[in-house]
């Protein structure tokens, strides 16, 4: 099986030479960084550690750069195309995993979850994540514990799927639309770090407006999607 | 519809034929996108000249006055020169999300060489 680690990075100078180092030490699968024209010195970084990057000219956001790196693992004909993210909040240790769930229980989709044996916290970042696992539940009738989380792979079909439909995110809009298609979606219990450097994508009004984004998305257009014939 | 009103739609639509002619000239607007205009500005051209079957209609249909017929039927026009727009903005956006793909792609190939 052809497995590539997707890596989107945006302003990662400094996490992105620990995270790839992370997947070369851990796994001994492809990886592909997308700098997604980022404002510090990603690139340079990347281009003297010699990584394998594509290296966007405008910055597009994080869906961009996921639809980017499912292009690049379709023309390249990998099985297995796994999103991870460059911030240093993934531990490659998991992705293992990860895979050998597609490979063994014949599933499309893996998705690595914080909560699948571990207990949700309840806090007020949790809510949203609770809410969305709510709606998913009430569209699809299956519990996805923690549907946020930015550690998902995706099998040969799922990739198709993205490469054929350019409306589709790293988002769980997207695990609806997946199940909704006749893919089959599972957990696996994976451990994530608080990020060390940086700054966090999320404020209030970004986090309402994602929530606002989600839940439209997955009521009126993911959940009347059809089947594949 | 008060002779006031319809001097101004008349003067208004010929302002915008004209505008619209000029920029084409200019190469600034394409003469498929300019099509809604021109049918636009015909429209406020007819609904001025024949006010008597403005004003019958919006009897018909039950407005208060006919006025309000014609501003209803201006910002439906407005609201579907929006939506159009709007669709032409995706559009555009996918397309330089492509050309964005794309270049990444080609010079992550180079690279490898």
């Amino acid at each position: 099986m052809k497995v590539l680690i997707i890596i989107p990075a945006y302003n990662e100078a400094q996490n992105i030479e620990k995270t790839v180092k992370d997947v070369k030490e851990n796994t001994n699968y492809d990886y592909i960084v997308i700098n997604d024209c980022s404002k510090d010195n990603t690139k340079e970084v990347c281009e003297k550690n010699n990584f394998n990057m594509l290296s966007l000219p405008i910055n597009y956001g994080l869906t961009s750069g996921i639809q980017l790196g499912m292009k690049y693992a379709y023309q390249n004909g990998y099985d297995i195309a796994i999103q991870f993210d460059g911030d240093g909040q993934h531990q490659a240790k998991y992705l293992k995993d990860l895979v050998s769930k597609i490979e063994n229980d014949n599933i499309d989709i893996a998705i690595g979850s914080r909560y699948v044996t571990e207990k949700k916290p309840v806090t007020s970042r949790m809510l949203g994540s609770r809410l969305i696992t709510a709606i998913i539940k009430l569209t699809t009738f299956r519990t996805i514990k923690d549907p946020t989380s930015g550690m998902r792979a995706y099998n040969k079909k799922a990739i198709l799927e993205f490469n054929c439909n350019a409306s589709l995110t790293p988002e769980p809009d997207t695990i609806v639309y997946m199940i909704k298609k006749g893919l089959k979606v599972e957990e696996v219990q994976v451990e994530m770090k608080d990020r060390e450097f940086g700054e966090s994508y999320l404020n209030p009004i970004k986090s309402i407006k994602y929530m606002v984004n989600m839940l439209l998305s997955i009521i009126f257009i993911r959940a009347i999607t059809r089947k594949n014939k | 519809m008060s002779v006031t009103l319809r001097i101004i739609l008349i003067i208004g639509s010929f302002i915008a034929f004209v505008l619209c002619i000029k920029k084409i000239k200019q190469s600034k607007l394409k003469v498929e996108s300019s099509v809604t205009w021109f049918l636009g500005s015909i429209l406020l051209v007819l609904m001025s000249i024949f006010s008597n079957a403005v004003a019958w209609i919006s009897e018909k249909l039950g407005f208060i006055s006919p006025v309000n017929f014609v501003f209803l039927i201006i910002i439906a026009f407005l609201l579907i020169q929006t939506f159009i727009d709007n669709i032409r903005i995706t559009e555009l956006n996918e397309k330089i999300k492509n050309l964005n793909h794309y270049i990444a792609l080609s010079e992550n190939k180079n690279t490898k060489k």
